[in-house]
């Protein structure tokens, strides 16, 4: 990982050399509702015969169970596993506990369904490295979601706002008889978010999206926003612009930038958010 | 969210539609912090100026027509400045009714100080302040 110590985020290799805290100092389960508060779990320890052992700290919640969500100790045998935090969870479920759940597909950064938070920061569990993390590691799901079960979020709502945005290529001119032409330079202005692959790391790191979530878009689908709208093949600018232009839908970005710094794909939403921003200015004069 | 009525997913996401505003303060807020800059530091480098003055000097130079008119627009500048802020931190972390009063609060406060302040920088320029 390259360090820097830059004001303005860029992109996810880039993290702060020094931080004050590790993590905001107030308590666990501080204002936590008293069915949400993570209770201790039990241990679950390595075969005997191994010898390199990793733990894990991983929340289980089971809706099942009527008990409140707790955090499981998993000890991992790394001899006997892959080198990602998705090798481990894979270890576990297939070794230790089957009922381990969680969501996982490509397992190369591409499908973006083991999105998670691995020792507080959102990334996905493939392309993170298990010697990267901390001992014992810290495994939650996406915050700010409702748990579905263990380690899957339920992503109902985020889609929803994405489905909002209306990610799709809009044309009233009538279809071209073969495909439709962009200069080299226009297909390069999707450079950078195109490649957003709807983990919605982001969008669940971004306090804008914590305390007003239901009105604000949320990063992840803004990225999608202004992938549309610089689209030169795109015909109706002017339709999203009017659909963005809201104090809570666009507006409440106040450019935290938590969601460039935890893109586990290297992009950089809040650029996104501010080009929006700025061709909205634009239309007005 | 209202989780416990039955919408369609898509339903709590559009929600009342776009206000189709949202432009204007976010353009203010930035205008009247560019605005804030030179007049800030002309403010404080004056009263730095200023600080050896006696009291006669202070009001002489605080009633000439470029220090008041200055003052007016600092005053306007800051104070609609923070307004606009504090209703973005209240809207961000105060929900439901607390959050009518709150703003209400706060505009009355945003509104009503810069005309004190206003009106006793024209009562220096008009030579109505009150002598030692």
């Amino acid at each position: 990982m390259v360090k820097t110590d830059a004001l303005i985020i860029e992109s996810s290799d880039q993290v702060p050399r020094r931080t004050l805290f590790k993590r905001f100092p107030i308590p666990r389960n501080f204002g936590v509702s008293p069915g949400s508060s993570v209770e201790r779990g039990r241990n679950w320890p390595a075969p005997a015969n191994a010898t390199r052992i990793k733990a894990f700290d991983i929340y289980r919640y089971d809706p099942d169970q009527k008990k409140n969500p707790r955090l499981d100790t998993f000890e991992v045998d790394l001899d006997d596993c892959g080198p990602m935090v998705l090798d481990a969870l894979i270890w576990i479920k297939s070794r230790v506990d089957p009922t381990l759940t969680f969501r996982r597909s490509c397992r190369e950064g591409v499908c973006g369904s083991c999105a998670m938070n691995i020792d507080g920061g959102n990334w996905l569990a493939c392309t993170r490295f298990i010697e990267e993390t901390q001992t014992p590691a810290r495994i939650y799901p996406l915050a700010n979601m409702r748990i579905i079960k263990d380690l899957v979020p339920d992503l109902t709502h985020v889609f929803a706002q994405y489905e909002m945005v209306e990610p799709w290529l809009q044309s009233k001119t009538a279809a071209p008889e073969r495909e439709r032409l962009q200069a080299p330079e226009d297909r390069a202005a999707l450079d950078g978010y195109y490649e957003c692959i709807l983990c919605f790391c982001c969008t669940s790191g971004c306090p804008s999206h914590w305390w007003n979530g239901d009105r604000f878009l949320g990063p992840a689908a803004l990225l999608q926003a202004w992938r549309w709208l610089t689209d030169s093949r795109d015909e109706a600018a002017g339709d999203r612009l009017d659909k963005l232009e809201d104090p809570f839908r666009l507006y409440r970005c106040h450019t935290i930038l938590n969601c460039t710094r935890t893109c586990p794909k290297g992009l950089n939403p809040g650029k996104a958010i501010a080009e929006i921003k700025k061709l909205v200015a634009k239309r007005h004069g | 969210m209202d989780r416990y009525r039955f919408l369609s997913p898509l339903s709590r996401a559009s929600g009342l539609g776009s206000a189709k505003a949202g432009f204007t303060h976010w353009w203010a807020e930035r205008i009247t912090a560019i605005a804030l800059v030179p007049l800030t530091v002309w403010f404080a480098a004056s009263l730095i100026a200023h600080s050896g003055s006696d009291y006669q000097a202070f009001i002489a130079w605080a009633g000439a027509p470029v220090t008041t008119v200055l003052m007016i627009l600092l005053l306007l500048g800051l104070f609609w400045h923070m307004a606009l802020g504090l209703q973005v931190v209240i809207e961000d972390y105060v929900h439901g009714e607390a959050k009518l009063w709150a703003l209400l609060a706060m505009r009355f406060l945003c509104v009503g100080l810069p005309i004190v302040g206003i009106l006793a920088a024209l009562s220096i320029a008009f030579g109505k302040s009150a002598p030692l």
